[in-house]
């Protein structure tokens, strides 16, 4: 085998290494609740392969995650750490509810786009108010996603709760209280699910699964991504500028305007990640939108070595993970939250085992040398 | 509404944001970045509650203590003896502190949310000023963790500028490279910064289920560790400005409560001040910030 396959085969093995470690430290928590971790990774694997339900399920789950680990990735790439793609989905998913609900009499082929671009649009200027921050006032992009996170979250709050509530809900006559939700979206603004498609190829789904065509736009844009960072120039300048700010300024790379173009498109893409839920599964906006699907933005990218591969792959194992834990808390009694722990330990065991890869390259090519 | 009430009530608020940004500045002035703070501080709310629940509040005090030390040990570990990126580790922490709260929740208590009703410290009068009339919503029946997180403002300063410990975590935070040349054990700084600001975030844990409500409740640092950060941010890595800031925003806490009866503003809008106005800060608006020149950057012997 020569050295290239073997540093290949070497990152391939060391995310699956860390899964199995993530693994093991897990069964301690099954052993202490005296749960068999065997029957318990078992079920998992059962439940999610067996039934069609759960693999429309783990598409489902996986759909948000390609978006924002692409969107996390793409900031990497660039050498920066959007860990605001939390904020800026929630901007998005706000502004294409905005369009759907304006709206009524707009035909699909114009109002879902459109509803889409607005998504986009809103990310990207979310994402815009950090770069800005970066280049013009020296703030740390860390730093200042953080906080924005937590603006949006507040605005998104105010929005949807003191201007948008919907006020005309039907509510049965003495029965409950309106919900604290926006309108509900246009038909014309929603997004088809995929049981038409599957029928095509004779696969039945059930009508209470949600997977849609967001997940052939995200395996889409996952290619596209791919293509944009390996084959066109605006792709070397985000490779050059990543692994070597000064040097690339030296050879006539802007790197400030790199970072800029860069970071808007991170933020583009995290516009997308709500969208499969809001235009699929929820029809509007309110408190409950789904949170942290940023930063388990984070865990899919580096687990996937920020390779759009790499990325959907992820996505789909912790999709699965997900809907293991539905088996498990279902069938064992087992709390879901086993998952959430084991999502925790993957990221750090990957990010170390990555370390201890990187050392032992490095070791190997001095010897070499 | 009663001035003194206000500022009572303030001051509670405060006291999380305090305690967790005042040992946020040990991990940063010795270079590492810890936004795992918020999931720190979370683990010391749940086995705060745990502890005092099975051998007093006491107890459950050195439990929060203990456990979001480990968790900061893992912080620790990751990032100074293997280089990982700060932020990635402070991220999964976060992850982790949340899942093992809701399944150590369901596993002790059977249920996801909240842990039963514990008892908390005795509280106590301040002489003097708690037999004022004036005084005596701020003076009296004051939990004693608020005077010790006051007293670790001064502690901390003390500390950081009197002895060599102090001198030497900073040296660490501003040029490993000077400090290890001289034979300061860089490593060793960064484990005892990152411990500290465990320690404390998990103080301040305590505190939440002990001293302010009685019990853990699902989510109750409401990001109030992301506040911690940016107090210190705010407060320019250094003690009196991180209380001053604090304060600030425990006050600006503890005014949303009571707008949210008038409407005058938006509450989600005072929500907002602390991380509208540590943006500001940053951006040089108000004034120029000085973090520690290496904070963030791993530090590894072989490769200098």
């Amino acid at each position: 085998m020569n050295k290239k396959t073997k540093i290949l085969w070497l990152q391939i093995l060391t995310p699956l290494a860390a899964v199995l470690f993530a693994m093991i430290v897990s069964s301690f928590l099954m052993l202490a609740i005296d749960k068999n971790p065997l029957e318990v990774y078992a079920t998992m694997v059962e439940f999610s392969f067996s039934r069609m339900d759960s693999m429309a399920a783990i598409l489902f789950n996986a759909t948000p995650l390609i978006f924002s680990g692409l969107s996390v990735a793409v900031g990497f790439r660039l050498g920066l750490f959007n860990i605001g793609v939390e904020g800026q989905y929630f901007m998005g998913a706000f502004c294409a509810a905005l369009v759907g609900f304006s709206f009524t009499n707009l035909p699909m082929f114009i109002h879902l786009p459109l509803a889409i671009v607005a998504a986009m649009a809103g990310g990207m200027l979310w994402s815009a108010i950090a770069i800005y921050l970066k280049l013009k006032r020296g703030v740390h992009e860390v730093i200042s996603t953080i906080m924005l996170n937590y603006i949006a979250y507040s605005l998104i709050h105010y929005l949807v709760a003191d201007v948008f509530m919907d006020q005309n809900q039907n509510i049965p006559e003495g029965l409950g209280s309106p919900l604290i939700r926006t309108a509900k979206i246009a038909e014309s603004a929603l997004m088809p699910k995929l049981h038409g498609l599957m029928g095509l190829f004779g696969v039945e789904l059930p009508s209470y699964v949600y997977v849609n065509w967001f997940f052939l736009l995200a395996i889409a844009l996952a290619v596209g991504i791919y293509y944009l960072i390996q084959r066109t120039p605006f792709g070397f300048e985000i490779r050059a500028v990543g692994q070597n700010p000064g040097a690339a300024e030296a050879s006539g790379i802007k790197p400030a305007g790199v970072y800029l173009r860069g970071f808007l498109l991170s933020g583009a893409i995290a516009g997308l990640v709500g969208l499969s839920h809001l235009l699929c599964f929820y029809g509007f906006m309110d408190l409950d939108f789904p949170k942290s699907l940023g930063f388990n933005g984070i865990a899919v990218a580096l687990m996937g070595n920020n390779n759009p591969l790499g990325i959907v792959l992820s996505a789909l194992l912790f999709g699965f993970l997900s809907r293991g834990a539905e088996g498990i808390q279902t069938f064992l009694g087992v709390p879901m939250e086993s998952v959430v722990i084991m999502q925790g330990i993957i990221i750090l065991s990957v990010v170390v085992a990555a370390n201890i890869l990187g050392r032992y390259i490095r070791i190997w090519e001095k010897k070499e040398a | 509404m009663d001035i003194m009430e206000m500022l009572a009530s303030a001051l509670r608020m405060t006291m999380p944001i305090l305690i967790t940004g005042i040992g946020a500045i040990y991990s940063e002035r010795s270079g590492v970045t810890n936004i795992g703070l918020e999931g720190m501080m979370l683990t010391g709310a749940f086995w705060g509650a745990y502890g005092s629940l099975h051998g007093g509040p006491e107890v459950g005090v050195i439990w929060a203590i203990g456990m979001a030390m480990l968790m900061a040990l893992v912080h620790a570990f990751v990032t100074v003896t293997y280089g990982v990126d700060q932020i990635v580790s402070g991220v999964a922490i976060n992850i982790l502190a949340y899942g093992l709260a809701r399944f150590f929740s369901i596993a002790l208590y059977g249920m996801a949310t909240t842990s039963p009703h514990v008892e908390s410290l005795p509280h106590i009068d301040i002489p003097v000023l708690a037999n004022i009339e004036f005084f005596r919503p701020l003076a009296a029946g004051v939990s004693p963790i608020i005077l010790l997180g006051l007293a670790l403002v001064f502690v901390t300063y003390w500390v950081l500028e009197r002895t060599v410990f102090g001198l030497r975590l900073k040296a660490v935070g501003e040029n490993p490279l000077a400090a290890d040349t001289l034979g300061v054990k860089v490593q060793w700084y960064r484990y005892g910064g990152v411990l500290i600001s465990g320690a404390f975030a998990g103080l301040a844990g305590a505190y939440l289920a002990i001293e302010h409500t009685g019990m853990y409740v699902e989510g109750m640092t409401q990001g109030k560790g992301f506040i911690a950060l940016a107090a210190m941010i705010f407060g320019n890595w250094k003690p009196f400005g991180t209380l001053t800031a604090a304060f600030l925003f425990g006050f600006a806490e503890a005014f949303s409560l009571r707008v949210v009866q008038n409407k005058i503003i938006p509450y989600q809008f005072i929500k907002m001040l602390p991380y509208l106005l540590t943006l500001f800060v940053l951006a040089g608006v108000v004034r120029k910030t000085q973090p520690p020149a290496a904070v963030g950057i791993p530090y590894s012997r072989e490769e200098k």
